[in-house]
């Protein structure tokens, strides 16, 4: 049976099925292409996590949230200034250094998503996830076009060969076909070029599901820069992520991370992992007597 | 596969708990090595098994057992053999390990690590299990001295004769927990230098370290070993004359299970740990000037 006899309706739905499957090849080729083990990064840099997770956006939302939180910068409604003490050459890291800059005289929080300078800083994280496969590089962005091609070569050609059949078979009414390979066009160059590859999916999840314990905890994390918890947790789920009264001013500040981290925390991993001594307290209390099988090795 | 390194330092290392996440990945410049609970990941979903091997990654990673129930007349079951051996070959830890202890009789699960008669019966016990754990897995465990509140009823050995004939008549390397080390010596009233003279030192591993707190009163006080409490002093003593005898590179892990304190603090106290080892060498190399 040659498909490119079938009537109208009937080749439009084995159109149909072909552009859909050429659509799930590509994905499926994609997902497979990129997948790679999980390279070693400098996991104590909050920022190369935060921009694994969301971009220059996320990277400098949590950096200005370390800044309020070590009283370097000042929150007042949705404005930010530099704290009085605060210099620029006080702190370390560039994005530090460029927000303090930036906030000397007080400006508008959302004002960092569009200053080219701070968004420069973040180039070097860029950089370093795509030499790890983490974010897409050229060859990735490369082999996601060749399969583009191939796979619109394939239902577009079928729609090229069926559209110059029928007109030259003096039928006109193909524009439902040329609508749907215009949809399927769009949606296959939509599906072909997600930000992260698939190991750079992987690792995210990895890292969310790594710092669960961390995100049962965040009620109870200590502000002020004492530790690094509350910073790791901002990178890993986002500033959405941290809790309590002392954390409030990031509602305010970036309320359009809340309603984007929601997301991200829906798809985040359980946290059902981990030592069932250390969390456990009836274990923890009574290691000799109760918990040796399961637990971490109390008596052990 | 196992792979397991020819280690040319002295490392030194956490043992992994999800409350301590943060603190050991933002101080990975700090911490050689993470030593992870193996039981906790068998029946583990996928994506958690992953992350395992993300972890392992970043950051040299051990496999602790806890139930297996190496010391025991009875053989380990083969599928618990067949967990751990799996997540070897997907998370491919430097090494794997065990205690050298009985959790179960008679189909009963006794929810603890407990210390088995030391009789020739139970020697032989452990050596038919951890020739079979090499054989299934792959490599043979390294092996850890456990603590007990009571000395076992029915023994014919004192600890030190019972875990040097385990080790020196299999291919397993020792993992000398000194704080278990240190509670015995103290609820039982025995010299725990003599007892490090007695063991075959050049096959130690890996030391454990950990803290514990008194039970118990009216003249039957015990030390356990609860993993809650920082590490006691002598501890650190011993960690020194353990450096001082063993020449060999010594993977020192802290393990702390609850009560956690800073992250600061845990890493404070491997640094404690360094500074023991680092005297004990240099004990050596005095003995030997």
């Amino acid at each position: 049976m040659n498909p490119f006899d079938l009537p109208g309706p009937e080749f439009l739905l084995f159109f149909i099925g072909l552009s859909s499957l050429s659509i799930v090849a590509l994905v499926v080729t994609r997902k497979i292409a990129e997948r790679s083990a999980a390279p070693k990064l400098d996991l104590s840099d909050p920022y190369l996590i935060a921009y694994l997770r969301g971009s220059e956006p996320e990277t400098l939302r949590v950096a200005a949230v370390s800044l309020i939180d070590r009283g370097l910068l000042v929150a007042t409604g949705t404005q930010l200034k530099a704290a009085e003490k605060a210099s620029p050459e006080a702190v370390r890291h560039p994005i530090e250094k460029e927000l303090l800059r930036k906030f000397k005289r007080a400006g508008e929080a959302s004002s960092i998503f569009d200053d080219s300078r701070l968004k420069a800083t973040c180039k070097p994280y860029e950089e370093t996830l795509k030499n790890v496969g983490l974010l897409p590089n050229k060859e990735i962005v490369r082999a996601r076009w060749t399969r583009l091609y191939i796979a619109c070569g394939v239902f577009g050609g079928a729609a090229f060969l069926k559209i110059m059949i029928a007109l030259e078979r003096g039928r006109t009414n193909v524009w439902f076909l040329i609508i749907l390979t215009v949809i399927a066009l769009i949606v296959a160059a939509k599906i072909s070029f997600p930000r992260l590859t698939e190991s750079g999916k992987a690792m995210l999840a990895d890292l969310q599901n790594l710092y669960a314990g961390l995100k049962d905890r965040a009620p109870f994390l200590r502000p002020g820069g004492a530790t690094i918890e509350p910073m790791m947790l901002a990178a890993v789920f986002g500033v959405a992520a941290l809790q309590g009264s002392d954390f409030a001013f990031t509602h305010t500040l970036f309320p359009r991370a809340k309603e984007a981290d929601k997301w991200s925390t829906w798809s985040s991993v359980s946290t059902g992992c981990g030592s069932s001594c250390g969390s456990s307290s009836s274990c923890g209390s009574s290691c000799g007597g109760g918990c040796g099988g399961g637990c971490g090795g109390c008596g052990g | 596969m196992v792979v397991e390194d020819e280690v040319s330092a002295d490392r030194f290392g956490l043992g992994w708990r999800p409350r301590l996440a943060a603190g050991i990945l933002a101080n990975l410049d700090r911490i050689d090595i993470v030593e992870v609970i193996a039981d906790d990941y068998f029946r583990a979903p996928r994506h958690e098994r992953r992350a395992l091997q993300t972890l392992a990654a970043q950051t040299p990673v051990t496999l602790h057992g806890v139930s297996l129930g190496l010391a025991s007349a009875m053989p380990v079951e083969t599928r618990r053999l067949e967990d751990i051996a799996r997540l070897c070959e997907e998370v491919k830890p430097e090494f794997w390990s065990e205690h050298l202890a009985f959790v179960r009789g008679g189909g009963i699960e006794i929810g603890h690590l407990a210390a088995p008669p030391r009789t020739e019966a139970t020697i032989e016990g452990a050596l038919v299990n951890l020739a079979r754990a090499k054989q299934i897995v792959g490599v043979a465990p390294q092996v850890e001295n456990v603590a007990t509140l009571i000395d076992p009823p029915g023994s014919d050995r004192d600890e030190a004769a019972w875990l040097s004939a385990i080790i020196r008549n299999s291919e397993s390397k020792l993992l000398l927990d000194l704080h278990n080390l240190h509670a015995n010596a103290t609820n039982f009233n025995f010299n725990p230098c003599e007892f490090v003279a007695r063991i075959p030192v050049e096959r130690i591993s890996t030391v454990h370290l950990a803290g514990g707190k008194w039970i118990g009163g009216n003249g039957a006080q015990r030390l356990l070993d609860d993993h809650l409490h920082d590490v006691p002093d002598p501890v650190y003593e011993l960690l020194e004359e353990v450096a001082a005898r063993a020449p060999q590179p010594l993977t020192v892990i802290l393990e702390r299970d609850g009560n956690f304190p800073s992250i600061e603090s845990l890493l404070t106290q491997l640094d404690r740990a360094r500074q023991a080892v680092t005297r004990g060498r240099a004990r050596t190399l005095e003995e030997a000037a």
